[in-house]
């Protein structure tokens, strides 16, 4: 691919900066829907973006006896790991990156947030941030598994390890959702909880242990880290819409279409946020135990069903 | 409604002290400090007190005086009077009979200075925990000593 | 983890008002508490004693911000008793329909909290959108949002015209149907069910052993409600029902709540529809004879005691309030060791804490050093020997 045209694709559109300003919308999206839900007006459309900037224009304050290098260097690093991920995801069309085992990849960055969110909590010297952080690993721990699981469904059905490979195999064949319900419904519970969004905000429980791991937090490390998790609900929603309703798929990769198959990717993650904000607005928080019982039980057993019918599928349909 | 009459609460509060009726739902039965434990087994076992509403003080300038206000299901207001002397204001806790008293009794002794034995733990309640000791507020007696500090910030020479 | 201590409070997100406990906790299970309350502490009872009656009545509105009439009535209605005044029946009627109009705007607002306390904040949202009602309604009926100054001794200082309840009538109407809205909510919302059901229960006998009152108690089937025990203002001509429940959990206290909520619109409906003519007040003399009178009033966080002592003249000699919030600590205290630190919120709000009111508990508790794990009964016995064992020291 043409250097200069691969640099554009990475860093301006559809790469960080569109990242960055959709992540942005989503959140203005999101907080304007759960306002109507709840009889209030809510924010102007520019309001993510004005929160931004003022926190990253605000004093940053941090207690003295933590690792001051560490604490300035984590949120960068979740930035640019949820920055990298959606390199991998397709957007237009297939991703000019794609590579065998880029699904693979993707997850694993997208894990890295939680775990840098959990160690931002354990060197910022401070109860609730300890306590928030080991909530947010132990949650990691839980659905997880489940997560990956009902992820890895629509690689199997299509046979290959490559996001865009399987976008390719849908375009041939169905949506992955038709035949995987179960996983799709596992995966939007799973990212609910990977984005900690109620009723999985137990490692920030406002309430009871003031902000968790973000307690200390401030200024700058605040705006970078939040932006990150903010653009992680834009990679995992662009994820679960490429694996299982077909992301942007399109017929040619000529102009129309690239713009044709733009369309459906803003539309298909729009819905599955539509979903995510339904659930954040319906529902009240969950005990940290509570979860435990409710991931190892109902979406550990979901996904393991949803893994063996795609298994089972093919040799039935076959035989 | 059948409340509790004056008859009824003699009765059973025979060996106690002398009852009289303040109101229709109001019974009052005052006794000496050293029988108070005995008052109060009585007016939960035989009168079916099952609640305690309050203990009331008052310092009248020469005494203390402890009201335990009790009620039940017969909706009367048990009200069991003590006086105790300004020079030895000490009774006993009753907070084994009856737990809500864990705290009141507390509270009395922050703010008047009556001591309560047997109570596991007398300490600051209500009043700030750097408020000098010795210092019993809503006593009578009491008046505000300008040079002492009474906790909280020190004032600033601006 | 090893055992660790978490200060809630005084400043913290979950708290309205400063109170600090200080948990100590084994990963997520407390293992014990201690309280400190005197964070609000104003000196009020002592103040009362150098201020004349009248004065008095402003002061004591100012005890507490959500529950200021019903400590400005107990003592208006004690003081009245001591100097055997008659007060017309449209002021009763009045200060009926203010004291249930508060009880409402009390009650929509712990739903509020309580529904934050679990991170449900859609349903916050709905409460205090129809506490905005009850809001209005007690601006345009008394001038003020709190703090109603609706009462003096002998009778209410303002009243209310035929159009005024006209309009009232109108506005209160919708909370019909929202408040039957939210008793299915919480019956049928899981995450409602699954942080409340079982939580902080309390069974009968408990509740009356560690002296709870309102409605932390008539969820436990206590039927005890000073509006029909000595009864007071307006209450023994209106027909009502006292709400109990058999959960003595928080599920339970929230559904007692929400039927208190139907209960007192209906009340304050009749009494509005109903309200006798007549004069607003009568002349009270300046002095009051020698006497005691306890004054109770069931405020909406439970049953308010004002003891009081005059003397012969135009002070109290003695004000000693006891309010619902610190009779309903003890119980908090009992059942929180053994529970995890995610229900503290929930149990604390349960019992709807008016630290104003209060400023003025504390109890320490030392535990055992087990730590093992336990199933919920052997929390909830446990609680109850930890409680009965710091006892028999």
């Amino acid at each position: 691919m043409d250097p200069l045209v691969a640099v554009v694709y990475a860093l301006v559109f559809p790469g960080l900066l569109f990242l960055f300003a959709y992540a942005l919308f989503l959140q203005f999206v999101d907080r304007k829907v759960t306002a109507r839900l709840q009889n209030r007006v809510g924010p102007p459309w520019w309001q993510p973006f004005a929160d931004l900037v003022k926190l990253l224009s605000k004093e940053d304050i941090t207690p003295e006896n933590v690792d001051h290098r560490a604490m300035r260097v984590i949120p960068l690093l979740a930035f640019a790991a949820v920055a990298t991920a959606f390199l991998y995801v397709p957007v237009l069309g297939p991703s000019p990156f794609a590579f065998q085992g880029d699904l693979i990849v993707v997850l694993y960055l997208l894990t890295l947030p939680t775990i840098l969110l959990f160690l931002l909590g354990w060197l910022s010297r401070n109860i609730f941030g300890t306590i928030g952080g080991v909530r947010a690993a132990t949650q990691l721990f839980i659905y997880e598994v489940p997560f990956f699981l009902a992820l890895l469904g629509p690689a199997i059905a299509a046979g290959v390890w490559s996001i865009s490979g399987i976008v390719e195999w849908q375009r041939a064949n169905l949506w992955s959702i038709v035949f995987q319900p179960i996983g799709f419904v596992v995966a939007l519970i799973g990212l609910q909880a990977k984005l900690e969004r109620t009723p999985f905000d137990i490692p920030e429980a406002e309430t009871e242990i003031v902000a968790g791991p973000w307690t200390e937090l401030t200024g700058p490390k605040l705006a970078v880290m939040r932006l990150s998790i903010d653009m992680a609900l834009v990679v995992g929603a662009s994820l679960v819409a490429a694996l299982f309703l077909g992301g942007p798929s399109v017929a040619g990769t000529d102009f129309v279409g690239a713009a044709i198959g733009f369309g459906m990717f803003l539309a298909k993650t729009l819905a599955i946020l539509f979903l995510l904000t339904a659930i954040r607005a319906a529902m009240g928080r969950i005990r940290i135990d509570q979860l435990n019982r409710f991931g190892w039980t109902y979406m550990a057993g979901a996904a393991l069903l949803q893994m063996f019918l795609v298994l089972l599928l093919p040799q039935v349909v076959a035989g | 409604m059948t409340y509790l009459t004056s008859a009824e609460v003699s009765e059973a509060m025979a060996d106690i002290g002398p009852v009289e009726a303040i109101r229709r739902n109001r019974v009052q039965v005052t006794t000496t400090p050293g029988r108070i434990r005995a008052a109060l087994r009585s007016a939960t076992s035989r009168l079916q007190c099952d609640h305690l509403v309050q203990i009331a003080t008052i310092d009248t300038g020469h005494e203390f005086e402890l009201f335990y206000l009790l009620t039940g299901a017969h909706r009367t207001v048990l009200s069991i009077r003590t006086l105790l002397p300004r020079d030895r204001p000490k009774i006993r806790s009753v907070h084994d009979l009856l737990p809500p008293a864990g705290i009141y009794e507390r509270q009395i002794h922050d703010l008047l200075g009556i001591t309560f034995d047997g109570h596991p733990n007398l300490g600051r309640i209500i009043l700030n925990e750097d408020w000098p000791e010795g210092e019993f507020p809503l006593r009578k007696d009491w008046k505000m000593d300008p040079a002492k500090s009474y906790g909280g910030a020190p004032e600033e020479v601006r | 983890m090893s055992e660790v201590l978490i200060p809630i409070g005084p400043q913290h997100p979950a708290l309205k008002e400063p109170v600090s406990f200080r948990v100590i906790a084994e990963g997520e299970l407390i293992k014990r508490l201690e309280l400190d309350i005197s964070y609000n502490h104003r000196g009020i009872e002592k103040a009362a004693e150098s201020r004349d009656f009248v004065k008095v009545v402003p002061l004591l509105e100012r005890v507490c911000g959500i529950c200021s009439h019903s400590h400005a009535t107990a003592f208006v209605k004690g003081i009245e008793e001591v100097m055997g005044l008659t007060v017309p029946r449209r002021a009763q009627y009045l200060r009926t329909v203010i004291g249930e109009l508060e009880r409402m705007h009390s009650h929509l607002l712990w739903l509020g909290v309580a529904a934050h306390e679990i991170g449900f904040n859609t349903l916050f949202m709905w409460t205090w959108r129809d506490r905005e009602i009850v809001q209005d309604v007690l601006e345009e009926l008394t001038g003020n949002r709190v703090n109603y100054g609706m009462n003096e001794i002998g009778g209410v200082r303002r009243d209310v015209s035929e159009a005024l309840i006209a309009r009232t009538l109108i506005r209160l109407k919708p909370l019909h149907g929202r408040f039957t809205k939210y008793a299915e909510i919480i019956e049928g919302e899981r995450t409602i069910r699954v942080r409340f059901k079982g939580i902080g229960r309390l069974s009968r006998e408990e509740a009356l052993r560690y002296g709870t009152v309102g409605p932390t108690a008539r969820a436990s089937s206590v039927d005890y409600d000073i509006r029909k025990d000595d009864p007071y203002a307006a209450y023994e001509e209106i027909p009502f029902k006292i709400v109990t429940d058999d959960a003595g959990d928080v599920l339970g206290r929230t559904r007692v709540r929400i039927g208190e909520l139907e209960e007192s619109v209906r009340i304050t409906e009749y009494a509005l529809r109903n309200l006798p003519a007549g004069s607003l007040k009568v002349t009270s003399p300046r002095v009051a004879p020698k006497a005691d009178v306890v004054s109770r009033y069931e405020a909406p966080r439970g049953e308010l005691v004002h003891y009081i002592r005059t003397s012969g003249g135009d002070h109290v000699e003695r004000l000693d309030i006891r309010t619902p919030t610190l009779a309903n600590w003890t119980s908090v205290a009992a059942s929180l060791p053994g529970n995890h630190i995610a229900d503290i919120p929930v149990v604390v709000a349960a019992i709807d804490p008016c630290l104003s009111c209060t400023s003025r508990i504390t109890i320490i508790d030392s535990g055992t050093d087990e730590t093992s794990v336990m199933t919920w009964d052997e929390l909830r016995a446990h609680g109850r020997k930890f409680y009965r064992g710091r006892e028999d020291r």
